[in-house]
């Protein structure tokens, strides 16, 4: 833009007109204002960042079209900026954003929340990373927890044996379900048992917690379940997920759990369920209250409800795993010396784990098939997720031999050298009551041969 | 509309207008939204016998309110729940989601029992059953159900009634 063909003239303008030329490149000079406009468009933001600055430095030589140019240049730099969105999520293929329609779905469906409801890796990222400074803030962390076998344990109606019509008569009421533990729940045709100690553990584990549902149940059987452990929503609200919900078959995932993986724990009786999540697992031992539950896993043996007992209230699989939640919780906030949101609940898993049977040295015999590679079995692996370092030879610092036949060689040896001889179950035991159990209550017997 | 032969008689016109209230109004079409009542009828058309049944077929031609919410339109709605992502609200037979994004920056999220959206200072707090005035700017009609997304970023948008204080 030639400047000196401007009507407004004064002493300073050809300074002024100098210094433009400089800046726009010396070309512009003899082009006439609608040439310039389209070069100017073509040639992106820099140059109008420098015209504006001009404009800034002084404001005397400047026409009244150069401004009403730049203005529209200014416009059409921006606004499509403002129309891009990334879509970051959808509902219904709305976009959450900006309320168009969005096409494609990218991400994770998390159908619990609102069916057809999907996020994008991205904006999951963001939610998470956001939401853990504030749990972290209240010394929160989050919690997965199963719900058959581990909080309650359901039984279809037509299943009952005639051993368990007496629990007909002993049902509690759905009124008021906030002290009650058996429920005969109609419209899924099904009695209900919760675990006992259920209550006292959502509510202690509620202020630690943010908790989950993720049940493999169907969506309505959840939603159920939910109401009786949840009558009044203080602990779930509307976080409970559902076999429909999760992105893979036959697989629990924390993917659609709006809660970063180093501050999240699972309680679930079914380690398969989560092959990528192991680290954040504790398991529980399953909790069979009907007869069915116990003949679906293979167990012949009578029933709780049919020896007319329950598991025990201040000593059961919830009262211990409470502890342990609660030790892990403050080895998590208060013992760790690491910056807070560096801090990974999976590894304070492991080292509590480790502290069960530390010090134990364990030779196993017979407890393996011959030609199975030892350290690839399950007990041995779970013997050094324990803490206890596993050997294929005896030597004087063996502490404990795990068999489960007195008479082999290395049995007999245990009991000569006056080392514990148990059974593997006592492993297994140790693994699911987190301390290590006393060796007497596990001894070996005897086979006949 | 068809009617049964049962209802013919004097009451022809009665129960056809009975019938049509009954079966139309609450119900939402893609074209044109929620209907919420009938406000007059401006003709019956002539009945069509149906061989075999012994059904009447009439066309009828209504007057009718609708509700069918507009990009840009404020609307004011009952939040029915809230979570990490915004919240869900409702107006009426629409449901309406309102995204953290487009929630105003100043309002945070807290987890709890009652989850919520509330400025620093805590005297506004968005919960479930507050009254909020928003922006629709996405709707999406389908043949039973209408859903959109809204804004609260923005002026004059918000809570305008807040249960905990009422």
């Amino acid at each position: 833009m030639s400047l000196a063909e401007s009507p407004v003239h004064s002493s300073s303008s050809d300074d002024f007109t100098g210094f433009l030329e400089r800046a726009l490149g010396s070309g512009s000079s003899h082009s006439s204002p609608d040439e310039e406009a389209d070069y100017e468009s073509d040639d992106g933001s820099e140059r109008s960042t420098k015209r504006r600055k001009v404009e800034n430095l002084g404001s005397i030589g400047k026409t009244h079209g150069s401004t009403s140019q730049v203005f529209v240049e200014e416009n059409s730099e921006a606004s499509p900026k403002k129309v891009i969105c990334t879509h970051p999520g959808s509902v219904k293929d709305l976009c959450i954003v900006c309320g168009q329609r969005v096409d494609e779905k990218s991400g994770v469906p998390l159908g619990y929340i609102h069916k057809d409801f999907w996020l994008n890796n991205d904006e999951i990222d963001r939610v998470r990373s956001t939401d853990i400074k504030k749990s972290l803030h209240l010394k929160k962390l989050y919690l997965v927890l199963d719900l058959d076998h581990t909080l309650l344990n359901s039984t279809h109606l037509n299943h009952m044996t005639a051993e368990e019509e007496y629990l007909h008569s002993q049902t509690d009421s759905l009124q008021d379900v906030s002290n009650g533990s058996l429920f005969r729940v109609d419209v899924m045709h099904m009695m209900t048992k919760l675990r006992p100690f259920v209550r006292k553990f959502l509510k202690e584990a509620s202020e630690m917690f943010e908790m989950y549902i993720y049940t493999m149940g169907e969506r309505a059987y959840a939603l159920e379940m939910a109401k009786l452990l949840d009558p009044r929503k203080e602990y779930f609200g509307d976080r409970v997920i559902s076999r429909d919900d999760g992105t893979q078959k036959h697989q629990k995932g924390l993917d659609v759990v709006l809660g970063h993986e180093s501050a999240a724990l699972i309680l679930d009786d079914t380690e398969n369920a989560w092959t990528k999540h192991k680290d954040n697992l504790i398991l529980m031992e399953r909790y069979h209250f009907f007869r069915s539950s116990c003949h679906q896993f293979g167990f012949h043996c009578k029933s709780l409800s049919e020896l007319k007992s329950d598991e025990s209230e201040p000593e059961g699989a919830l009262a211990t795993v409470l502890e342990v939640l609660k030790r892990i919780h403050n080895m998590f906030f208060y013992e760790s010396k690491d910056n807070l949101i560096d801090r990974d609940v999976r590894q304070v898993l492991k080292t509590l784990r480790k502290e069960i049977l530390k010090g134990c040295k364990i030779v196993f015999s017979r407890v393996f098939p011959s030609k199975f590679q030892a350290e690839n079995h399950q007990l041995w692996k779970m013997a050094e997720q324990l803490g206890a370092t596993c050997s294929t030879e005896l030597d004087p610092s063996v502490t404990h031999v795990v068999s489960t036949d007195a008479g082999t060689e290395k049995s007999r040896w245990a009991v000569k050298e006056k080392k514990f001889l148990v059974h593997p179950q006592w492993i297994e035991a140790s693994n699911y009551m987190w301390l290590k159990q006393a060796e007497d209550k596990f001894p070996v017997k005897q086979t006949k041969t | 509309m068809q009617l049964h032969p049962l209802h013919f008689g004097r009451n022809l016109r009665e129960n056809l207008v009975a019938k049509l209230m009954k079966d139309v109004e609450g119900t939402c079409s893609g074209q044109h939204g929620f209907v919420v009542a009938i406000t007059g009828i401006e003709n019956i058309g002539k009945g069509l016998i149906c061989d075999g049944t012994g059904f009447v077929t009439f066309a009828m031609k209504y007057q009718c309110v609708v509700f069918r919410p507009f990009k840009g339109e404020i609307l004011e709605a009952v939040v029915t729940m809230v979570n990490k992502m915004g919240f869900f609200a409702e107006a009426g037979p629409v449901q309406i989601f309102v995204s953290n994004h487009l929630i105003p920056d100043d309002m945070e999220f807290q987890s709890g029992d009652m989850p919520n959206y509330t400025t620093s200072d805590g005297s506004v707090k968005i919960q479930k059953d507050s009254e909020v005035r928003l922006k629709i700017i996405g709707t999406r009609v389908d043949a039973t159900e209408i859903f959109c997304i809204g804004t609260i970023k923005d002026d004059f948008l918000g809570v305008i009634n807040d249960p905990a204080t009422a």
